[in-house]
């Protein structure tokens, strides 16, 4: 079975600086997979190059959402089709009442197309879900994010991602800024929800930290580095990078990106690889 | 047809002539005929307001044909549209659909000037409260008309336009509140132009006596057409010591509609007044709102939402002004404008020498949804008190692109997105109406504009 997401050598620019240089991943359904890296190192734009922010520019490299062009997708049609991404730092709209933008968004995915989800069948659903994450249904009657604490907002994308039941999601750095119950509860509602799911959910985990690794087990994990997938592996990986940090793999990486220049033929040094297309 | 036949004045336009043969046909005392020729005089001794004035330079009134307009015309309604009118002002109050009378106070409709239903609880007459078109009250209370129309709180001698409602004024609402009475359901009534080349001058007169309460609904509205039609209007609130106030004007005219208007209240000792002001209709709209805060300890929430389409001009200069110590007012205009639309926004806080302990806050927000649109924002302060809180912002702006795409990565597209944003937008002025059939009411006009247009 082809992987439902395929990233091939995607670069990636933001005002005219390239930040993924080559990025190349496969997921598919029922898989999790962690993405780590140091700050800088492109994880966020790739998150956000997959659910189509405006503000990156792929300028080479193609994405494929089982099996379609997923870059010539406007966000909304990418959201429609199963691709979700729980932002890093979501933005709060004022105004905008929280349970009418989720009704909303739930008709669409389902593919409501005159009419909304009946209220009924929406309260129900809601409510349910409301429990799974520790949230208070009072959380419905406010704005979009405004004035939610932190982990009141992390819990509230993580609530999208129930509701929604995409079968691929992006959770960015969902654990970050968290303390650690904070980080227990996010993380058993998204492992909750994934065995739910019974294999039809996919998962791309980005995170600057292990800790969430303790609860939440991915079958792979990459590490991003300078705008690239350098090293990938078990696991295992995770524990290694949480005791060694992230200069071993830097180091390495100085030494192939030296070679490459001289050479341009594929290189490893240790860990590190690069596959130069 | 159904309607009123009595002030039909067929292709009179508005003159000297026109006045007197209306003022007889009506067999109006002699003191208002005598004040309408007043007025008329002053009408053409005083000068058509234009660009040479800081109140109209971007307000452009030349593209009115105000000599080829007809006074009044025939108010008469077609059947059906009286029908599918009486279902949208029952729907404001939150009856559902059927007669179920008791959610309003009072009903009274009027056709350009004449009236076309009118309805009110047995409860409201035996508490001595009147509630009537403006000529049943100069018929049956001429006294307290005397007393009160356009002498204390607007006057004729003010500008052109207050000059010529009025000579002509005719039409609109008197609602007389007895001292402690309260009423809790809301009074409507609305205004229906029928006909182009109409002009109407309906004028409102509340007079709140001292710790009485009251919510009154005015709707304004016109049938269309090719040419122009045009409301001059007055609205007089005055409201005794304690009175609580609430008065919502809605714009919902044709796009053939002209509006020159002046909503003024005048507060007593501890009065509230709460006025919202809801544009969505009119070709050139200009509406004056102000609050004069005269008794100390009153208050003033002054609302409003307008949405630009098309080519729309509004207007509003809002004046909140502070007389006595211990005053308080709160302004919130908000307003979106697409396509080509133009508004203008100028607020002036006035605290007089004494006004100490004053709060006076005044915020206009613009949301700007093409490139071809445009809001103009002033702010103005004359503060003569030197112990009081007064802030004031304004500002113009578009859409945050960011709100957007959070709302498309979940599956909006771009246009449910936009019209989501627009919505919330307005909640923050909504929110604050205690009347859940108007907020309803109010958010589906903006649907409306919003469906409109393209995006």
């Amino acid at each position: 079975m082809t992987a439902d997401l395929i990233v091939r050598d995607l670069h990636v620019a933001v005002e005219e600086k390239v930040i993924l240089k080559g990025v190349n991943l496969e997921l598919k359904k029922g898989e999790i997979h962690a993405l780590m890296g140091p700050n800088g190192s492109g994880k966020s734009t790739l998150a956000n190059v997959l659910m189509g922010n405006p503000f990156y520019q792929v300028i080479k490299g193609e994405v494929l959402f089982k099996g379609e062009d997923l870059l010539s997708m406007s966000p909304d049609e990418r959201a429609r089709k199963g691709l979700f991404i729980a932002f890093q730092y979501p933005v709060s709209i004022p105004g905008v009442s929280f349970a009418s933008f989720l009704r909303t968004a739930v008709s669409a995915r389902r593919g409501y197309e005159k009419e909304l989800m009946p209220i009924s069948e929406f309260q129900k659903l809601v409510r349910e879900k409301l429990g799974l994450l520790q949230l208070d249904p009072s959380i419905l009657t406010r704005y979009v994010n405004d004035g939610f604490s932190g982990g009141e907002k992390k819990r509230a994308e993580i609530l999208q991602l129930a509701m929604l039941e995409p079968e691929v999601a992006i959770l960015d750095e969902t654990d970050s800024g968290l303390d650690i119950d904070g980080v227990k509860v996010v993380a058993e509602g998204i492992q909750a929800l994934y065995e739910r799911s019974q294999g039809n959910l996919g998962i791309l985990l980005i995170t600057h930290y292990s800790r969430i690794l303790k609860y939440i087990r991915p079958h792979t994990v990459h590490v991003m580095f300078d705008g690239r997938l350098v090293v990938s592996g078990g696991p295992d990986l995770a524990e290694e990078l949480d005791a060694r940090g992230y200069d071993w793999i830097r180091e390495q990486y100085a030494v192939v990106t030296a070679e490459i220049q001289e050479t341009g033929a594929v290189r490893r040094a240790g860990k590190v690889f690069w596959v130069q297309h | 047809m159904v309607g009123d036949s009595r002030t039909q004045l067929v292709a009179a336009q508005l003159t000297r002539e026109t006045l007197l043969a209306l003022s007889k046909q009506l067999r109006e005392p002699e003191w208002l005929q005598k004040r309408r020729l007043e007025a008329f005089d002053l009408y053409q001794q005083l000068p058509m307001p234009g660009p040479h004035l800081e109140e109209w330079r971007r307000t452009d009134l030349s593209g009115l044909a105000l000599d080829s307009l007809t006074p009044y015309g025939q108010g008469m309604i077609l059947e059906d549209e009286l029908r599918r009118l009486i279902a949208f002002l029952k729907s404001l109050t939150g009856a559902p659909e059927g007669d179920r009378k008791e959610e309003w106070a009072g009903l009274l409709v009027q056709g350009s000037s004449g009236v076309l239903l009118q309805d009110q609880s047995e409860a409201l007459k035996a508490q001595g409260v009147l509630f009537m078109d403006l000529r049943s009250a100069i018929r049956e209370v001429p006294d307290l008309l005397q007393e009160y129309l356009m002498v204390r709180c607007i006057r004729p001698d003010e500008d052109k336009f207050r000059a010529l409602h009025a000579a002509f004024l005719a039409g609109g609402t008197f609602l007389y509140v007895p001292r402690g009475v309260e009423i809790a359901l809301p009074l409507i009534s609305s205004v229906w132009i029928e006909g182009e080349g109409v002009a109407i001058f309906p004028h409102t007169l509340v007079v709140a006596e001292s710790q009485s309460k009251v919510t009154l609904i005015e709707d304004h509205r016109s049938s269309g057409g090719e040419a122009q039609a045009f409301s001059a209007g007055a609205v007089e609130l005055i409201l005794g010591d304690g009175a609580h106030v609430r008065y919502i004007s809605l714009g919902n005219w044709a796009l053939n509609t002209w509006e020159v208007s002046t909503i003024r209240g005048i507060l007593g000792r501890d009065a509230t007044l709460h006025t919202l002001v809801a544009s969505f209709g009119g070709n050139v709209v200009k509406v004056n709102v102000e609050s004069i805060l005269q008794g100390q300890g009153a208050t003033s929430e002054m609302l409003g939402v307008f949405f630009g389409t098309g080519r729309q001009h509004f207007d509003f200069h809002t004046l909140q002004e502070h007389q006595s110590p211990h005053t308080t007012s709160d302004l919130l205009y908000k307003g979106a404008l697409a396509d080509r639309a133009y508004s203008v926004f100028a607020g002036l806080i006035r605290a007089h020498y004494g006004a100490q302990k004053t709060n006076a806050f005044q915020s206009n927000r613009n949301l700007i949804l093409s490139d071809g649109a445009r809001a103009d924002s002033m702010p103005k302060l004359e503060i003569m008190a030197n112990d009081l809180r007064c802030t004031h912002g304004a500002s113009v702006s578009r859409i945050d692109e960011e709100y957007i795409f959070y709302l498309m990565s979940r599956g909006l597209t771009r246009i449910q997105a936009v019209h989501m944003i627009v919505d919330g937008f307005f909640s923050e002025v909504l929110d604050r109406l205690p009347l859940e059939g108007l907020r309803e009411g109010l958010r589906e006009e903006i649907t409306k504009k919003m469906q409109g247009r393209g995006t």
